[in-house]
């Protein structure tokens, strides 16, 4: 972090210490995650929420398929919202709670570079390790149901991709957003339980989209919480595409930009309060 | 808060008794809650969402289809019903407690537990409530009123073989928990199974029957947590003869036994954080 400093002396300009600081705290953030691997096992084994739902859908359609989903469509389904929910897994909204209201967040500001650009970092190097520990729970699905198995056209991947890398912005400013809560609210997680109630249903977590009720779907699927998961399963499987992912890009930006105003009311009241 | 006859009784005589010890803790434990009367209330809202995001799959599945793995919905309800009651016990009885008990692992204050002249199970595991979860075990009782409005309401001997499953069912949970904790006093980073264990407990709100064989019995008896939800249901449909329910309390009195064996073991060899 000592380069880090220097250059902030040197350079004032913003973008410059976070470009020059970058290589650092990417090498931070991996040895982070790679010092806590036990724990992000466990944290990473916990998300089965998608295998509970499947296993009711995959009842359901026992008798035959539900609103054109079959067995294998739901396996599908849900496997893939699994990898997705990993590879958009953040977690700055306890971070940033339990930084606010310890007081933890303090000796953080006096570094170069803002505390969430850390976490940010932080956040994207728990990815390869999460995916390494996705692959017995995947293989066992495979085993389990071989039928899951599917080959999705060349460009649905490409724009898989992308999407992917939009819920994972989606869901992390999300969550930074209701972090920041915690500098006017004390009750801020219990606002954010509340709406992980409501993402988990208007997301396609528990629920495809393709089986809410068609007045509900018409409106959810243009939300962030759809933006946020459920946008780059569906469009692997065939059902969305490219005006979904748009939507996705206009709420990173609408997120970025009230996030940006929150940040700045907030570490203003934060001083205010004397801590 | 003046000592108010309880440490007295407690180290004086031939010995505390059991009724007195818990309701000495029982009043310090539900003082030391109320102290958080605002989080009362906002869990009101979470526990709300929480209960609607449970029901709203099920009643998605259920009006896409008549019968699920052979259950109705109103029968479905009873088991979501008991899920939730059990969730609500342990919310708000054992969690809390045996959260704390890690915590004073960490810490140290496990020492001053120890130095009681009661039970150190006892007091580990009745010093913490959690109050706000009551708003969980009233929506259950509503949910399962509602289940069994759709059934027809069974008779004395079904209410009460669901009743002693139900404590038995708990009971076999909170024996998993303590085990789990015990694992803490040798490697003390384990803490986190215990996020793991909810997870995989949250496979009991849907009827146990839905799982394909391997997970079915691993619900029943290394995460029993369909003998709390799924069982207590059975019994009310009358779908359980008498001899099960006798098995599956007696197990749950092993699982008991094996697992307060295991404490004093663990207490054995805790050697304290300080030394």
């Amino acid at each position: 972090m000592t380069d880090a400093g220097a250059g902030a002396r040197e350079t004032p300009s913003g973008a410059g210490i976070l470009w020059r600081a970058m290589p650092t705290l990417w090498r931070v953030a991996v040895a982070g995650i790679v010092a806590y691997r036990a724990e992000m096992v466990i944290w990473i084994l916990s998300a089965t929420l998608p295998l509970v739902m499947l296993a009711l859908w995959d009842a359901a359609s026992a008798a035959g398929p539900l609103a054109g989903f079959g067995q294998a469509d739901f396996a599908r389904y849900f496997t893939v919202t699994m990898v997705v929910r990993q590879l958009t897994g953040s977690w700055v909204v306890w971070e940033l709670n339990y930084m606010v209201r310890s007081g933890s967040l303090s000796p953080q500001l006096l570094r170069p570079v803002n505390p969430l650009v850390y976490n940010f970092f932080e956040t994207l190097a728990a990815i390869p390790w999460r995916m390494i520990v996705l692959v017995p729970l995947l293989a066992g699905l495979v085993v389990w149901r071989p039928d899951i198995v599917f080959a999705p056209e060349g460009w649905r991947v490409c724009v898989f991709l992308v999407s992917v890398a939009l819920a994972f912005a989606v869901a992390w400013l999300v969550q930074a957003i209701f972090g920041m809560l915690a500098f006017w609210f004390e009750e801020a997680m219990g606002v954010f339980s509340v709406h992980f109630a409501l993402w988990s249903f208007f997301s396609g977590y528990i629920v495809p989209m393709a089986l809410l009720p068609g007045w509900i779907s018409g409106v959810a699927r243009w939300l962030p919480f759809y933006a946020s998961l459920g946008v780059p399963v569906d469009v692997l499987i065939g059902r969305a595409g490219l005006p979904e992912v748009a939507a996705q890009a206009g709420w990173v930006v609408i997120l970025a930009l009230a996030g940006r105003i929150m940040w700045a009311r907030g570490i203003r009241r934060y001083g205010a309060v004397g801590a | 808060m003046p000592p108010a006859g309880g440490p007295e009784a407690l180290s004086s005589g031939p010995g505390p008794r059991l009724p007195e010890v818990l309701s000495a803790l029982a009043r310090v434990a539900l003082m030391n809650a109320l102290q958080y009367r605002a989080s009362f209330f906002v869990d009101f809202f979470v526990g709300s969402g929480n209960v609607v995001a449970i029901l709203l799959p099920l009643a998605v599945v259920f009006g896409k289809t008549d019968s699920v793995a052979g259950w109705t919905w109103d029968q479905s309800l009873l088991v979501t019903g008991f899920f939730l009651m059990m969730s609500a016990v342990m919310g708000g009885l054992v969690e809390p407690n045996l959260g704390a008990v890690v915590e004073g692992i960490r810490q140290g204050q496990m020492d001053y537990i120890l130095l009681k002249p009661v039970d150190a199970q006892l007091v580990a595991s009745a010093q913490r409530v959690a109050p706000a979860k009551l708003w969980d075990g009233l929506s259950a009782l509503v949910v399962i009123a509602w289940g069994l409005h759709g059934t027809g309401w069974p008779g004395f001997g079904p209410i009460t073989a669901a009743f002693c499953l139900m404590i038995a069912g708990v009971m076999a949970m909170y024996s998993l928990w303590l085990l789990v904790i015990c694992l803490s006093f040798w490697f003390v980073r384990v803490d986190n199974l215990r996020y793991l264990l909810g997870a995989v407990a949250d496979a009991g709100r849907w009827p146990v029957d839905i799982y394909s064989g391997v997970a079915r019995v691993f619900l029943t008896v290394v995460v029993p947590v369909a003998l709390a939800s799924s069982w207590p249901a059975m019994a009310l449909l009358g779908r359980l003869d008498l001899a099960l329910v006798v098995q599956a309390i007696a197990v749950s009195l092993g699982g008991f036994a094996f697992a307060r064996w295991s404490w004093k073991r663990a207490l054995a060899s805790y050697t304290s954080a300080s030394s």
